[in-house]
């Protein structure tokens, strides 16, 4: 080995070790502990060796359901929310002198705790009291149980979660939208170009790159979604557990069942499907560059 | 560039405030832990107790603990644990071994579970804890059998209520002393039923009856239940039967089925219904909008009647035979080293001494665990003036708790779910009765 090599592996080692006893060795305990059938966290082991996990978890029904809502999910929150987000983003960006306010409001909600946020939308869902019932009231449509029912639990969430994900991409497509040279817009509006078009073929392309980023971090985040179904719904998975996402099927079999393995075993699963999901989308990215280059 | 410096300081501001948000979210998580009594309650009751300590302590003279420290984690907050401070401030100022007790609040119940598991992992267990017996079914060879204590040195162990000495021997030896005692009762809306011409219902059929007329003339449900798979056992077993056995779910029977049926009936006829909007039923009773509910005793102070109705509290109604759950955790010792058990010992002996009981249990609502503390006049006069006290000590001789399976925490948390569900979707008996025997007879 070359004595550079050496010297950089030496400046490297901390964080490798940082990484090694943190993520690494943790990942693959978990993968060992997915293959180990009735885990205890006592004993360190599990009675056999094998895919028991696995079957029982595909057999379950409360698992099924999670994955079909996490893709629900996945499906509504990322590109409703980066279309708002692509939308009021440009507005705000041409508010004038009130673009700072705005750009404060409309990240608060990334600065403000998840829990004390769902606390405020559980009464804005309210069935008898709540703000939405009492505007879509206004409208003659009738009070609609947002947290009882099993069908509405799902929206509920979807809702609350396209808005408090818009903070992030509205911050991420404002510091974007900086780098369009002014020249271009100037350009447009010699040419009379409607405004639409200016939008479709100068603002879009040019925060290309940022929508592309949004669209990943979105994808990941939403299919780890947790955090708001537990506030929303104050630590359960809604009715009947109709809001059910894979993480809290994970945290659910862990904290309150006890059933390690099984745990695992879905953390497994999500875990492929996300490794999945951002090889495909690294492959589609890829082919669009080599194809514009 | 103005503009910047304004912005940059209300994003500042917006931080602050969603730390506060944070504080404050934490603190309604804490204060829905079921917390009870008055704070000056607390106060008054620390000043008559040092009078009555050195009785029992009197027994046994030759003991020789060396001055040590304990840590004991437990799950009480607010007022309770002011109240289990007082107590083990007296404890650690009177002892005459120098014992100090350290109190450790490990959040709510469930954090607790989950601490004391991984403390167990990891061979870190405090020197005692406050935990249920569904806790402990992993590493039960850790917990130190307290048998040969209570033969040794224990002031009257038949005092101990008998219910409560079942559950603690469980395992086949006696694993901790009861502490936090509460038993679900029967809290409804006294204004309402004097209106309606009602009386607190007793059996099964009053209770329908009262769903039906309540239903009618006020077009609200009559009853509800915070805790669904408690209640099930508790029907199962008011109707003679069996809930859970070692092997499986027991109310494969037809009393299992007509105890299930009676539920479904509640539910889809309209007289009992769900918590709706994540509420808890003592805020859906205090808005009226449910003339009466079970829940635990040790819940109480969450009814809020200042709108004006008078609160009622009833033994819960029973069928063929009577049984109320019984709430709350036991006392259990994991030290392993000789001299601090005793030292435990001595602590534990003090929190479940008469006087002590009685002092808790006035102070924060929750059950006494001994038989001599329900004959003190301080506790007679408690129960004078407090009807849930009063109604909880009438289930006193058939009180249960869920026996403990490997699979008790898993039955608990599918039969919540699975009723919630069969009730959503308005389930007939017979599905409702074989969808939960399965959903059970799977945890195993």
């Amino acid at each position: 080995m070359e004595k550079k090599s050496v010297k950089g592996w030496i400046y490297i080692l901390p964080s490798v070790l940082i990484m090694c006893v943190f993520t690494l060795y943790p990942l693959i305990r978990a993968i060992l502990m997915s293959f180990s059938e009735n885990y205890s966290l006592i004993k360190g082991t599990g009675t056999a060796f094998g895919l028991g996990n696995y079957q029982e978890l595909f057999t379950d029904k409360y698992f099924l359901k999670a994955i079909r809502n996490t893709s629900i999910y996945v499906v509504f929150v990322v590109p409703l929310s980066i279309t708002f987000s692509l939308i009021i983003a440009v507005l705000i960006n041409n508010s004038g002198k009130l673009k700072g306010l705005f750009q404060t409001v409309y990240f608060l909600p990334y600065v403000t705790s998840v829990i004390a946020i769902g606390i405020v939308w559980r009464w804005i869902y309210n069935s008898q009291y709540g703000l939405l019932n009492y505007f879509l009231g206004l409208f003659g449509i009738s009070p609609i149980g947002w947290l009882n029912e099993t069908q509405y639990s799902l929206p509920a969430l979807i809702i609350f979660s396209i808005w408090k994900s818009m903070a992030f991409d509205i911050l991420i497509f404002l510091a974007g939208l900086q780098t369009i040279s002014k020249d271009v817009y100037d350009a447009a509006k010699v040419d009379s170009t409607p405004a639409w078009r200016v939008f479709f073929r100068i603002t879009v392309p040019g925060i290309a790159p940022m929508i592309a980023y949004a669209f990943i971090m979105g994808i990941i985040s939403a299919f780890k979604v947790y955090n708001e179904v537990f506030s929303l719904f104050k630590g359960s998975a809604g009715p009947a557990n109709s809001a059910i996402t894979v993480v809290y099927y994970i945290y659910d079999q862990f904290y309150n069942n006890f059933n390690y393995g099984v745990a695992a075993a879905a953390a497994v699963v999500l875990f492929l499907i996300i490794l999945g999901l951002t090889m495909l989308q690294r492959g589609i990215s890829r082919l669009v560059k080599n194809k514009n280059s | 560039m103005e503009m910047k410096r304004i912005g940059a300081t209300i994003l500042t501001a917006a931080m602050a405030t969603s730390m506060l948000a944070g504080c404050s979210s934490s603190t309604t998580e804490t204060t829905a832990e079921p917390a009870t009594e008055t704070s000056e309650a607390a106060t008054q009751e620390a000043t008559t107790e040092a009078t009555t300590e050195a009785s029992s302590e009197t027994a046994t003279a030759e003991k020789n603990i060396e001055a040590t420290e304990i840590t004991f984690w437990h799950a009480m907050s607010g007022a309770l644990e002011e109240e289990l401070t007082a107590l083990t401030d007296e404890f650690n100022s009177t002892n005459e071994y120098g014992i100090t007790v350290t109190l450790v609040n490990q959040g709510k119940y469930s954090d607790l579970e989950t601490k004391l598991m991984a403390s167990a992992a990891a061979g870190t267990l405090p020197d005692m804890a406050q935990a249920y017996n569904n806790y402990l079914t992993e590493y039960i060879d850790m917990v130190v059998p307290l048998d040969d204590f209570i033969a040794t040195d224990f002031d009257n162990y038949e005092d101990i209520l008998e219910s409560y000495r079942e559950e603690t021997s469980e395992f086949g030896f006696i694993h901790g002393l009861p502490f936090n005692k509460s038993a679900y009762v029967l809290f409804y809306n006294k204004t309402m039923f004097d209106e309606l011409g009602l009386e607190a219902p007793t059996t099964w059929e009053e209770l329908e009856a009262v769903g039906e007329k309540v239903l009618a003339e006020k077009n609200i449900p009559a009853f509800g239940v915070d805790d669904r798979a408690g209640f099930v056992e508790a029907t199962i077993r008011q109707n003679g039967g069996t809930y859970l056995t070692e092997t499986g779910a027991g109310f494969d029977s037809e009393e299992g089925k007509e105890a299930i049926e009676y539920i479904m009936n509640l539910y889809n006829n309209g007289y009992a219904s769900l918590p709706a909007d994540g509420e808890y039923f003592s805020t859906i009773l205090s808005n009226g909008q449910i003339a009466s509910y079970i829940g635990s005793s040790a819940g109480a102070s969450y009814i809020d009647t200042s709108s004006g109705w008078e609160l009622g509290v009833a033994p819960v109604p029973g069928n063929k035979e009577n049984a109320a759950y019984a709430a709350g955790t036991n006392l259990v010792m994991f030290t392993q080293d000789a001299n601090k058990q005793l030292a435990t010992w001595e602590y534990m002996k003090f929190l479940t001494s008469t006087e002590a009981t009685t002092e808790w249990a006035i102070a924060t609502g929750y059950l006494p665990v001994r038989e001599s503390a329900y004959e003190t006049e301080e506790y007679k006069a408690f129960m004078e003036s407090d009807i849930t006290a009063a109604a909880a000590y009438e289930e006193k001789d058939y009180l249960f708790v869920t026996p403990t399976f490997d699979a008790t925490t898993a039955v608990r948390s599918q039969v919540n779910s699975t009723l919630e569900e069969l009730i959503l979707n308005k389930t007939d008996a017979e599905t409702a009765f074989n969808t939960l025997l399965e959903t059970v007879n799977a945890q195993y």
